[in-house]
C-alpha cells in the first residue's frame, strides 16, 4: 500500500488490558482522506478498543499511529481533538439541562465583558455551523427536550466546531429510527463531499453497503482485512464477520420434544427511544428440546428475555408457561412456576458480589420450609445444600463462605448456574450462558443444559456466539429487527454462511415456514 | 484463608484509623494546651482510673457511667446497622429516639400498671410509635422513589417540633421552672442495675440482649438475609424473587423500633420526668457507631464503648485541663473521616486481592493439569 493519501495509519496495534484480555492483536487500520470507512465486527471483536486508542482514551501496548503523515502519540482526547479527530459516542456526552447552543460551545464559550458567556454569540455560531453542514438543530432548545436524532446532530456539530476533519461515529444508527437513519446518511454524504473523513462503526450490513467506500472487518481482536465495499458481497462480509473458529463438541442424542411449555404470542415492544424492539414475535419451546435464538445483538433478544422474567413489560402480546400467564407476575411466582433464568448480565442480576457463595446459591429458595426452623434459618440444612451445589457444579473455591467476587469469571457463572439449574426447572432461559468464561466451565455448563433438556426441561438458549447456538440447540430461530426471520427444526445440517445471511437480514423465510415454530 | 486475611486486614485498618485519629487529636491538644501530657492522661486513662497522689486506682463509678452512656447508643447503632445493611440511608433515628422517649414517658405518667410490667409496656409503646413514624420515609421511598436520606433528615425536625408542641401545650408541669412533664409513676421506672450515682440501669442488659437478637435476625433469619442481599444488590434480589419493596419498608420500621426503644429506655432509666427539649444526639452517634462496627451488630457494643469512653475522656480533659471540650468533635470527625474513606489503605488491600487471585489461578491450573493427567 502506498502511503500518499492515507490520513490515518494505525500499524501493528496491540492492546492488552491489565486484566490480561488482549482486545487488539497486531491490527492494521488505514483510512483514506475523504472516504467513509466502515469498521465492522461483532460485539467484543475489538472495534471499540481500536477507536478508543485512536481517540486517545486508551494507550496501545504496541504499535504506531500516523496521522497526516506524522507519527503521533495520543494520550488524551484533547490530543486527538487537536489532531482533528472527533468522536460521536453511542451514548451521548451532552448536558441535558443546557441548550443546544450551550452544549456546542461548551468549554470554548464566547465571552463578553470579561466574565459573562455571550449567549447570543453562541447561538450565532451554532446557526452558522448548522447551516454550513446542513445539520438542522434548534439552538435554543434544551437538550433534554430534543429527539435522539437531533442529539446526534448536536454531537456531530460539537466535533466539527472543535475543528475535527475526521469523525468517528460509534454505532450511530443503534438508537435511531429508520427515518432518522436515512436523514443521517444524507448528512454524512454531504460531509463527505465537503472533504471530511468518516469512520463508521457498525455491524449492520445494509447500512454499510449504502454509504461506505471501504471497510475493515475485525474478529476476535484481529483485522480480517480491508475491502472495497462495492466489490465485496454481503455474503462474503457476513462470513468474515461471524465465521466459526473453534468447534467445541457437546455430546447429545436426538431430542424428543413433547408438551409445549413456553408460549410467546404476538409480543410487541417499543422502547423509550421509540424504537420497535419486538415486532409481533411468536414462538414456542417444548419439553425435551433446546431452542436456540441466534441473531446479532440488539435485535430484541435482551428485551425478550427481560419480558420472560417480568423485568420489563411488553406493549401487547402474551407469554404463558404451562398455561399460566407470566406477564406482570412477581419473580417469586414466576419461579414457583418452575422457570429459571441464567441472566446475560451476571454481575447485575446473577449474583450479590459481596455476599458468600452460600448466600448466593440460596437466594431463590431461602424461604422454603426445610431451610427454616421457626423464625430462624436451619443452618445445617443450608450448609448441606450449598456444599452439595459446590460439589455438583464443581465450583472451585476455598469454602462456601468465600465472597463470590473473589472467584474467577467461570466460577462466578457456575454459582449462578448451580442455583438456576438445581431448582428443578421446567423452563430454563439461558442468556449468553458461557460468555467470557474459560473453556472448562463452558463445556461443563453446556453439558448440564443438554442433560437437563434430555431429562424433560424446556431450554431457551439465547447466545450471540454462533458456535454455541448451532452446536447446542436442537432447533433454532433467528431474530432480526425484533422478528423471527427463520426457523430450523434441525440444526445438524446448518451452514454458518447461511446463518450469517439470516442474522444480518439478507434473507428471510416465508411466514408459513416461520409459523412452524409455534407448533400449533 | 483469604477471608481470614481480609478480616485481619479490616481489624488492622480499624485500629490504624483510630490511632491516626488520636494522633490528629494529639496534635490539637499540643497546640491548645500548656500541659499536653496531663491533658492526654485525662483523655486516655482518666475515664476508668482515678489518680490521687500519684497512685492509680480503678474508678468503678466512672466505669459504670460509661456503660450507662452506651445504653441509648447501642440501640441507635443497631438501628442504623439494620437500615444501612439494606442500603437505606435513613437518618431519622435521631427523631425516633426523641419520639420514643416522649411516648414512653407519657405512658409512664398516665398509665396505671403494676410493677415491672409498666416499664415494659411503656418501652414497647414508645418503640411501636417510632417504628410507625418510619413508615413515612419508607413508603415515600418505595411508592414514590423519594430519597429516604432527605425525607428522614427533614422528618427529625418535624418530630422534634411536634414533641415540643405537645410538651409545651398539653403535658407540661406548670409548677416547675423548666419545661418538663409531671413525674413518672414509680412503677414505670427502669430499676438500677447497680445502686449509686452512675445511672446504670437494667436497660444495659436489655441493650446487650438486643445486640444478640439483632445479630441473629440479620444473619440467621430469612428477613435479615433479604435485607442484606437487597443492600448488596437490589436487581439481583428482585430477580431472585425477594419482595424488595416490603423488605425496604421492614428495614426502616425496625430501625425506628430500635431507636424508639433506645429513647424510651434511656428516659425511663435515667430520669423521672421527661425533659428533652431538643434532639438528644444519640441518633447521630448511632451512625458513627454503625460505621465503626462495619454494620455488624456484634461489633456495636465495642464501638459504643469506644465512643462512650472517648466522650468521657474528653469531658474530663475539658474539666481538669485547659483543653476545650470541642476536641471530641474534632477527634470523632477524624475517625469518621478515616473510616468512611473507602480508599483508606486501598493500595494494601489491592495487594491482598491480587495475591489471592494469583494463588487461586495457580490452584486452578494445578487442578486442571491434574484432571488432564
Amino acid at each position: 500500500m502506498e502511503n500518499d493519501n492515507f490520513i490515518i495509519q494505525m500499524k501493528g496495534i496491540s492492546k492488552v488490558y491489565p486484566n490480561g484480555i488482549a482486545a487488539n492483536r497486531n491490527v492494521d487500520f488505514f483510512v483514506k482522506e475523504g472516504e467513509i470507512h466502515a469498521l465492522m465486527g461483532e460485539n467484543g471483536a475489538g472495534k471499540s478498543t481500536l477507536m478508543k486508542i485512536l481517540f486517545g482514551l486508551e494507550q496501545p501496548t504496541e504499535g504506531e499511529i500516523i496521522i497526516n503523515g506524522e507519527e503521533v502519540s495520543l494520550t488524551s482526547p484533547s490530543d486527538a481533538i487537536s489532531r482533528g479527530i472527533g468522536m460521536v459516542h453511542q451514548h451521548f456526552m451532552l448536558i441535558p439541562s443546557l441548550t443546544v447552543a450551550e452544549n456546542i460551545v461548551l468549554g470554548m464559550a464566547p465571552i463578553k465583558k470579561g466574565i459573562l458567556i455571550d449567549y447570543k454569540k453562541a447561538v450565532q455560531i451554532t446557526e452558522e455551523v448548522s447551516q454550513k453542514y446542513n445539520l438542522n438543530v434548534n439552538p435554543n432548545a434544551k437538550v433534554m427536550d430534543i429527539p435522539v436524532g437531533m442529539k446526534q446532530k448536536v454531537e456531530i456539530l460539537k466535533a466539527l466546531v472543535r475543528g475535527a476533519n475526521i469523525l468517528i461515529l460509534d454505532e450511530p444508527t443503534a438508537v435511531l429510527t429508520t427515518q432518522e437513519t436515512s436523514e443521517l446518511f444524507k448528512e454524512l454524504i454531504i460531509l463527505k463531499q465537503l472533504g471530511y473523513t468518516i469512520i463508521f462503526i457498525s455491524h449492520k450490513l445494509n447500512e454499510i453497503k449504502q454509504i461506505t467506500d471501504r471497510l475493515t472487518i475485525m474478529r476476535g481482536g484481529k483485522s480480517m482485512g480491508v475491502y472495497e465495499t462495492a466489490s465485496t458481497s454481503e455474503q462474503e462480509i457476513s462470513r468474515l464477520m461471524v465465521g466459526r473458529d473453534v468447534i467445541l463438541n457437546v455430546e447429545k442424542d436426538k431430542s424428543q420434544p413433547t408438551e409445549t411449555v413456553l408460549k410467546v404470542r404476538n409480543l410487541e415492544y417499543t422502547n423509550k427511544w421509540n424504537k420497535k424492539m419486538l415486532d409481533f414475535l411468536s414462538f414456542s419451546v417444548r419439553q425435551g428440546e433446546i431452542l436456540g435464538i441466534a441473531g446479532v445483538e440488539g435485535n430484541g433478544q435482551r428485551e425478550l428475555v427481560e419480558m420472560l422474567f417480568n423485568l420489563n413489560t411488553p406493549d401487547s402480546g402474551t407469554i404463558t408457561v404451562n398455561g399460566v400467564n407470566i406477564i406482570n407476575l412477581p419473580q417469586d411466582k414466576i419461579r414457583d412456576n418452575r422457570v429459571s433464568l441464567i441472566p446475560e448480565d451476571r454481575m447485575t442480576y446473577g449474583i450479590a458480589d459481596a455476599a458468600s457463595i452460600e448466600e448466593n446459591v440460596i437466594s431463590d429458595r431461602y424461604t422454603e420450609k426445610h431451610f427454616n426452623n421457626g423464625p430462624l434459618f436451619d443452618m445445617k440444612m443450608i450448609h448441606k445444600e450449598s456444599d452439595k451445589l459446590i460439589k455438583n457444579y464443581a465450583i472451585l473455591c476455598k469454602s462456601r463462605k468465600q465472597q463470590v467476587k473473589m472467584l474467577s469469571g467461570g466460577n462466578i457463572q457456575k454459582v449462578v448456574v448451580a442455583r438456576e439449574l438445581s431448582s428443578d426447572p421446567i423452563l430454563i432461559i439461558a442468556d449468553q450462558p458461557t460468555r467470557g468464561i474459560d473453556v472448562g466451565s463452558t463445556e461443563f455448563i453446556r453439558n448440564k443444559l443438554v442433560h437437563l433438556s434430555r431429562a424433560g426441561a424446556a431450554v431457551l438458549l439465547v447466545s450471540a456466539d454462533l458456535n454455541e447456538v448451532m452446536e447446542l440447540s436442537d432447533s433454532l430461530i433467528v431474530l432480526y429487527g425484533g422478528k423471527v426471520v427463520a426457523y430450523f427444526d434441525d440444526t445438524s445440517a446448518l451452514d454458518d454462511t447461511v446463518m450469517g445471511e439470516y442474522m444480518l437480514g439478507l434473507k428471510h423465510q416465508s411466514p408459513e415456514e416461520i409459523e412452524r415454530v409455534c407448533h400449533e | 484463608m483469604s477471608n481470614r486475611r481480609m478480616l485481619v486486614f479490616n481489624i488492622l485498618r480499624g485500629a490504624a484509623a483510630i490511632f491516626l485519629a488520636l494522633g490528629v487529636g494529639f496534635i490539637f491538644i499540643v497546640l491548645s494546651s500548656d500541659e499536653p501530657l496531663n491533658a492526654l492522661r485525662y483523655l486516655l486513662i482518666g475515664p476508668v482510673f482515678r489518680i490521687r497522689d500519684g497512685v492509680l486506682s480503678f474508678n468503678t463509678t466512672s466505669f459504670q457511667t460509661i456503660l450507662a452512656a452506651m445504653i441509648p447508643t447501642i440501640f441507635t447503632g443497631l438501628a442504623v446497622c439494620v437500615m444501612f445493611s439494606a442500603s437505606q440511608f435513613n437518618l431519622a433515628g435521631e427523631g425516633a429516639v426523641m419520639l420514643g422517649g416522649f411516648v414512653g414517658a407519657l405512658c409512664a405518667i398516665y398509665l396505671n400498671i403494676p410493677g415491672w410490667i409498666h416499664p415494659v409496656v411503656c418501652v414497647l409503646i414508645g418503640a411501636a410509635v417510632s417504628g410507625l413514624i418510619m413508615l413515612i420515609p419508607a413508603l415515600l421511598k418505595v411508592k414514590l422513589g423519594a430519597s429516604e436520606l432527605v425525607t428522614s433528615l427533614m422528618l427529625n425536625y418535624i418530630i422534634m417540633f411536634i414533641v415540643l408542641h405537645f410538651l409545651n401545650y398539653y403535658f407540661a408541669d406548670r409548677s416547675k421552672g423548666a419545661t418538663q412533664t409531671f413525674s413518672f409513676q414509680p412503677t414505670a421506672q427502669i430499676p438500677a442495675l447497680i445502686e449509686g450515682s452512675s445511672k446504670l440501669s437494667w436497660g444495659f442488659i436489655v441493650a446487650l440482649i438486643f445486640v444478640v437478637i439483632v445479630a441473629l435476625f440479620m444473619y440467621r433469619t430469612k428477613w435479615g438475609y433479604a435485607i442484606r442481599m437487597i443492600g448488596i444488590n437490589q436487581p439481583f434480589s428482585k430477580y431472585s424473587g425477594m419482595k424488595v419493596g416490603a423488605t425496604i419498608i421492614l428495614s426502616q420500621v425496625i430501625g425506628g423500633i430500635l431507636s424508639g426503644m433506645g429513647g424510651s429506655i434511656e428516659v425511663l432509666g435515667r430520669y423521672n420526668t421527661y425533659l428533652w427539649r431538643e434532639l438528644p444526639g444519640y441518633g447521630w452517634t448511632g451512625i458513627t457507631i454503625a460505621i465503626l462496627a462495619k454494620n455488624n451488630p456484634i461489633f456495636i457494643p465495642f464501638a459504643a464503648l469506644f465512643i462512650a469512653y472517648l466522650d468521657k475522656g474528653c469531658q474530663l480533659m475539658s474539666t481538669y485541663s485547659d483543653v476545650p471540650s470541642e476536641m471530641i468533635d474534632i477527634i470523632q470527625a477524624a475517625i469518621f473521616l478515616f473510616f468512611a474513606a473507602e480508599q483508606f489503605l486501598a493500595k494494601y488491600r489491592q495487594k491482598i486481592v491480587v495475591k489471592n487471585s494469583r494463588l487461586e489461578m495457580e490452584n486452578n491450573n494445578l487442578s486442571q493439569e491434574g484432571r488432564n493427567a
